[in-house]
């Protein structure tokens, strides 16, 4: 036996396997199977944390995911994740753990004095002070509060390793939430049947109350072992259902153990999306607080949850212990604890008569009815319980190292909630049941107020009967299995609070006391979900899911009212907390966001290509990773004066066949393309429908029937649901069949005035010649062998050809290109030395077509067809975008050529600093014109060439005089596309 | 109480395999009204094109619909273009035929926890009675679109071959845990062996 309140082998526990950790810097041992709380009390460690706003120290209250106080802080190497519950956070070999909230130590913290001074500081107090002088707040009181309050800290893991978490989708028929009695034999009944299930139990496992009660083994093992047997069953322990989002869609988070995450590469955590046809919601009951003062003292503790301590863990939680309840199920914690030999102080029964206390004094335990506790002394820890007897005026006192108390069950409805089920409250549990709608599934078990696990089983039973019914299935009848009896029991005294000195808490975690929900209640906040925001009651990370109802009730007391009529906060999700990793799953780092590679990529890379970022595609930037100018204007000289080639492979691709597919471009495109003769491309653009420039490309007749389309990089999944969008809607008519071939197809930009040459030596089946193959031609030719096709267009203002081959030859394709432009001293060249071509020329791109555009603003009026209609035709002949005054496309240059130009630039009148009159849109250093070139969008901007601005960029604290120029800067004639 | 998670582990020691295929594939659209025809020119070919949502293995062929009257038709590859251009001749007038043989790759998994591995990131349901063999679908997983046919062999994926690395290196970061084997290009096309 590890730790001296270990007095038992439990039932998950491996006494053969210690398990060394630290809590606070101190080493202790626990054994296998332990949790965190499990082991710290059979080590004797009664204090574990401070309270959130009064830093009073607090011990372990439950023994399960519901646990207010008992949160620590996981410590690894470079990483800290804090308010893990130690009720639910399972011991393995090294596990560092530290108190949350306390400073310098947990043993002495100096912000309890904060407690001392509580008067000050009721729910709500921030609302109404802090308020002067205003910069305090900032400088002074925000940071002392933060530094006052929370819990944890939150350590980024930069550097830490860590491996992501995943995400799985489960279908299946039935969802049972729960593993209890009900959710078991539901499962069990519902498998048989051939259903696909899926059992999710947040607990680490299987069996919920059915582990406490050493009768039901036999069924519990037959269970177990008959679902094991069912495939189309799955069982997952430490599965909490977190959210429940209708239409049969659920998350369920699934933690993995010390030793699964070691399987699993070191992963932690799995969001699981579950899709059910039908739900079974067995969630149990909550065992709930009572409110006296001294209620939050470490070792006042759940009756349950030290009966669960002794069961599982065999962990006595105190060896005086003292009882306080009023309910006779809570008797079960009575019993089993003296049948450890755990010596009971006396149990403290609120009601006058029930079986248990008659069982109880039959064992010779000593049971005061009719009583209440209104005090606890000690600070640390308990030592001495106050009782007040109803009938007598003197309390007296008994002496105690615990305090166990029940205060009735609360059905959990948090997911049936979630799932807009309307709360009824039932008196003979003292508590609300969820009334689920038959189409979200059913409540079975303590989760709608029945109690006892035989009656639990039945009722889980009964509820597969219904869900499989729903969907169909007819489970039959079968011969019902003789169960343990379930005890006797009478109804529940409801008992709320105990009134008396001190502060009496409904929520432990916020340290929200029954006077603040009085006082929310003066103050006007008397709806109970205003009361909630108002105290904070119920909004820690356990959801007040012990004192939830109790506050409901001290709420009601206020007003005056019944609890029913008060009612509950509605739950939402998430249930639990979820770590964000697990929320992130799977699609973080490398796999955050998806990247699209070009098929020469490796070859790029190995290059020595610099890379960009641009939507999905990372484009080679240039071939050098020397920063400056230099690499980048001897790739676009290379084209200028001799030959280069560019992988534009990222421009979209869409192939349009059809009897109608010209009509189809005459209506998508702004120009006209049914006159375009096969052979043919034809620079074209498309408008929105509100008459704004959508994109541009060039778009080739491949057959009478048959077009390629090519768009922007940037927009070809817009282009190509654009025009699936009118072809549906506008079009139907049409016999047309789009098909996205932009990853078919690799595309080259072979430019340069010896481009001609080169393609002649690779290039067969096609008469280049400048008579043969003349600008803006398309045909289907062989590259190096390979099937493809070619295109005589230019974006770089020099002839130029596009070779069009599939993406899995691009590499011999390119390479060929490469060979044969040897002997021209062929360069690649990248996309910074595309962007200085194309700006020299007047070529336009994203950053002209910036979605503010018109063609008309672009110079491109003269492309709008003048007879028939086209998409974007009404609206672009709006006043509003035909007025002279608009920004329109203009070339720039700095009157000294040494001068820098700069993107987003704003062009002023000399010596003014305002109005701006435009910006420039693309600069670059020229490679054919001496000094920097841009283009930009101006107010009147073809009235004013000639013109000298200043291009101010205050970033840079910079102004420079520039000329405004045609936009077309070389070769406007257009001389050497035709050449 | 364990029991029922070590029946897990068993299955995630089988494992996973991996295979990268290689294959033409054109995608065959009917003409509004022609596809009896389009049917007996496919039957001609010893083809048979299945109903939408469907994939079926006929001979050497592999064909599957998961678009309405829309059929990737893959078979063993050929050079650049043939194929495709055979179906465009036999096809005129009746469907309009392109090659998409370098626009999507192929992805054969097969094992006892290949559908469990695409489970993870794939909302559609993967399990046998929700994509039973014959049966293919097209949706998104790790952000990549994606067409999953159930095939008598295991699951064939088609994917974008520019995001393809994308897909290929988040299903072998999430099948570390089952065991998965990648396993070398594969330019046979026995994955299509038997009827679906």
């Amino acid at each position: 036996m590890w730790g001296p309140a270990r007095i038992a082998q439990g039932l998950l526990t491996d006494s053969q396997k210690p398990v060394a950790f630290r809590f606070d810097g101190h080493r202790m041992r626990g054994l296998s199977g332990d949790t965190l709380a499990s082991a710290l009390l059979a080590n004797g460690q009664r204090v574990v944390g401070r309270s959130l706003k009064y830093h009073r120290p607090r011990g372990i209250v439950t023994c399960g995911s519901e646990e207010p106080c008992a949160l620590v802080e996981v410590c690894s190497r470079g990483s800290r994740e804090p308010n893990r519950p130690a009720t639910t956070l399972e011991l393995y070999e090294g596990l560092e753990v530290e108190s949350q909230n306390r400073w310098p130590s947990l043993r002495f913290d100096a912000f309890a004095l904060n407690d001392l001074f509580a008067r000050f500081l009721p729910a709500g107090f921030y609302y109404k002070t802090f308020m002067t002088p205003g910069p305090a707040w900032e400088r002074i009181y925000e940071p002392l509060l933060r530094r006052a309050a929370g819990l944890g800290r939150l350590a980024a893991s930069k550097g830490a390793p860590h491996t992501p978490a995943e995400t799985i989708h489960d279908h299946v028929d039935v969802l049972v939430v729960g593993a209890g009695a009900a959710g078991l034999a539901a499962a069990q009944r519902l498998g048989r049947r051939g259903m696909r299930v899926l059992v999710a139990d947040e607990d680490a496992v299987l069996g919920g109350g059915l582990l406490l009660d050493e009768r039901w083994t036999p069924w519990r093992e037959a269970a177990f072992t008959a679902l094991e047997a069912m495939a189309n069953v799955r069982c997952f322990a430490r599965t909490a259902i977190i959210g429940a989002y209708g239409h049969g869609v659920y998350a369920a988070l699934q933690s993995l153990n010390p030793a699964e995450s070691s399987r699993f590469g070191g992963m932690r955590e799995r969001l699981r999306v579950v899709r059910a046809k039908a739900t079974i919601l067995a969630t149990g009951a909550i065992e709930r607080l009572i409110a006296f003062p001294g209620n939050d003292v470490p070792g006042v503790m759940l009756a349950g949850a030290a009966h669960k301590f002794l069961r599982r863990y065999g962990v006595a939680v105190g060896r005086r212990p003292v009882f306080f309840l009023n309910t006779d199920e809570a008797y079960e914690s009575v019993f089993a604890l003296a049948a450890a030999g755990i010596r009971c102080g006396g149990v403290i029964d609120a009601r006058t008569a029930s079986p248990g206390a008659e069982r109880a004094r039959a064992l010779g335990i000593e049971v005061t009815a009719g009583a209440t506790i209104n005090g606890v002394s000690g600070r640390a820890g308990v030592r001495a319980v106050h009782v007040a007897c109803r009938d007598a005026r003197a309390g007296r006192k008994i002496e105690a190292d615990c305090l166990l108390i029940s205060g009735g069950y609360t059905p959990n409805t948090a997911l049936a909630s979630q799932l807009s089920a309307q709360l009824q409250w039932r008196e003979e549990i003292s508590a609300h049941v969820a009334a689920l709608a038959p189409a979200s599934g059913q409540m079975a078990g303590a989760a709608r107020g029945v109690f006892g696990l035989a009656a639990a089983a039945r009722d889980g039973e009964c509820a597969a009967q219904m869900v499989a019914a729903q969907l169909g299935y007819d489970l039959g009848s079968v011969a019902e299995p003789a169960l343990p009896a379930d005890p006797e029991h009478t109804l529940i005294n409801p008992l709320w609070e105990v009134a008396g000195r001190g502060k009496a808490f409904v929520d432990l975690q916020n340290d929200v006391t029954c006077e603040d929900i009085r006082l929310a209640a003066r103050e006007g906040y008397e709806h109970v979900e205003h009361m909630k925001r108002y105290t904070t009651h119920g909004m820690a990370t356990d959801q007040g899911r012990i004192g939830g109802l109790l506050g409901s009730a001290i709420l009601a007391q206020a007003r005056g009212l019944s609890v029913a009529e008060v009612g509950q906060p509605k739950p939402r999700p998430f249930a639990q907390p979820i770590p964000f990793a697990a929320l992130a799953g799977a699609e973080v780092g490398a796999h955050f966001k998806l990247k699209r590679r070009l098929p020469l990529q490796d070859w790029h890379q190995a290059a020595g290509a610099s890379f960009a970022n641009i939507g999905l595609w990372r484009r080679p930037l240039v071939y050098s990773q020397q920063p400056g100018w230099e690499a980048v204007l001897r790739e676009a000289r290379a084209v200028r004066t001799s030959v280069g080639v560019t992988d534009v492979s990222t421009l979209g691709k869409i192939d349009v066949q059809g009897p109608d597919a010209a009509k189809f471009l005459d209506f998508v495109y702004a120009n006209t393309f049914s006159t375009l003769r096969v052979g043919a491309a034809r620079y074209g653009i498309m408008l929105r429908e509100d008459g704004m420039l959508l994109d541009d490309g060039t778009t080739s007749r491949l057959g009478a029937e048959h077009f390629l389309i090519t768009t922007t990089t940037a927009n070809s999944s817009t282009v190509l649901e654009h025009l699936e969008f009118h072809l549906q809607a506008a079009c139907p008519q049409f016999e047309v069949v789009l098909t996205d071939v932009g990853d078919q197809w690799a595309q080259f930009a072979v430019a340069g005035p010896r481009s001609r040459e080169v393609l002649q030596a690779i290039v067969t089946g096609l008469d280049l010649s400048n008579a043969g193959f003349p600008f803006m031609s398309a045909a289907a030719a062989q590259t190096a062998g390979i099937a493809g096709r070619v295109y005589r267009i230019s974006f770089s203002g020099e002839l130029a050809y596009e070779l069009s081959v599939p993406a899995q030859h691009a590499r011999a394709a390119w390479t060929a290109v490469l060979d044969a432009g040897t002997r021209y001293g062929i360069v690649p060249y990248g996309l910074d030395a595309l962007n200085t071509l194309r700006i020299e020329k007047g070529h336009v791109t994203g950053a002209e077509l910036n979605g503010n555009t018109t063609a008309e603003d672009l110079g491109m009026g003269r492309l709008l067809k003048k007879n028939g209609d086209f998409v974007g035709r009404v609206l672009s002949q709006r006043p509003g975008l035909s007025t002279p005054d608009r920004l329109q496309l203009v070339g720039v240059r700095p009157l000294d050529p040494n001068k820098q130009l700069r993107n987003g630039a704003q062009l002023l009148r000399p010596g003014s600093t305002h109005p701006s009159l435009g910006y420039l849109t693309s600069v670059s250093a020229g490679a054919a014109i001496d000094g920097w070139v841009g283009l930009a969008l101006l107010a009147t901007g073809r009235s004013r060439l000639g013109q000298r601005l200043v291009a101010a960029s205050p970033a840079h604290d910079e102004q420079t005089e520039v000329a405004i120029v045609s936009a077309h800067m070389f070769d406007p004639e257009n001389h050497r596309v035709r050449a | 109480m364990s029991g029922l998670e070590a029946s897990v582990d068993t299955v995630l020691e089988a494992g996973v395999h991996l295979n990268d295929y290689r294959s033409d594939v054109i995608e065959i659209v009917a003409r509004p009204g022609r596809i009896r025809e389009l049917e007996n020119i496919a039957a001609a070919r010893g083809l048979t094109l299945p109903g939408f949502g469907r994939v079926v293995a006929t001979g050497r062929w592999l064909t599957m619909s998961v678009r309405p009257e829309r059929w990737l038709v893959l078979q063993a590859s050929t050079p650049a273009g043939a194929r495709a251009a055979q179906w465009q001749t036999a096809c005129a007038g009746i469907a309009t035929s392109v090659d998409l043989s370098s626009a999507l790759v192929l992805l054969h998994l097969s094992g006892p926890m290949a559908r469990e591995l695409l489970a993870r990131s794939c909302r559609v349901d993967l399990h046998e009675s929700g994509l039973p063999t014959g049966r293919a679908v097209a949706t998104i997983m790790a952000q990549s679109a994606v067409v999953i046919a159930a095939i008598p062999s295991g699951l064939l994926v088609l994917t974008p071959a520019t995001t393809a690395r994308h897909f290929r290196e988040w299903l072998l970061a999430s099948a570390g845990v089952c065991g998965l084997l990648p396993q070398s290009a594969n330019d046979t096309l026995d994955l299509f062996g038997g009827s679906a």
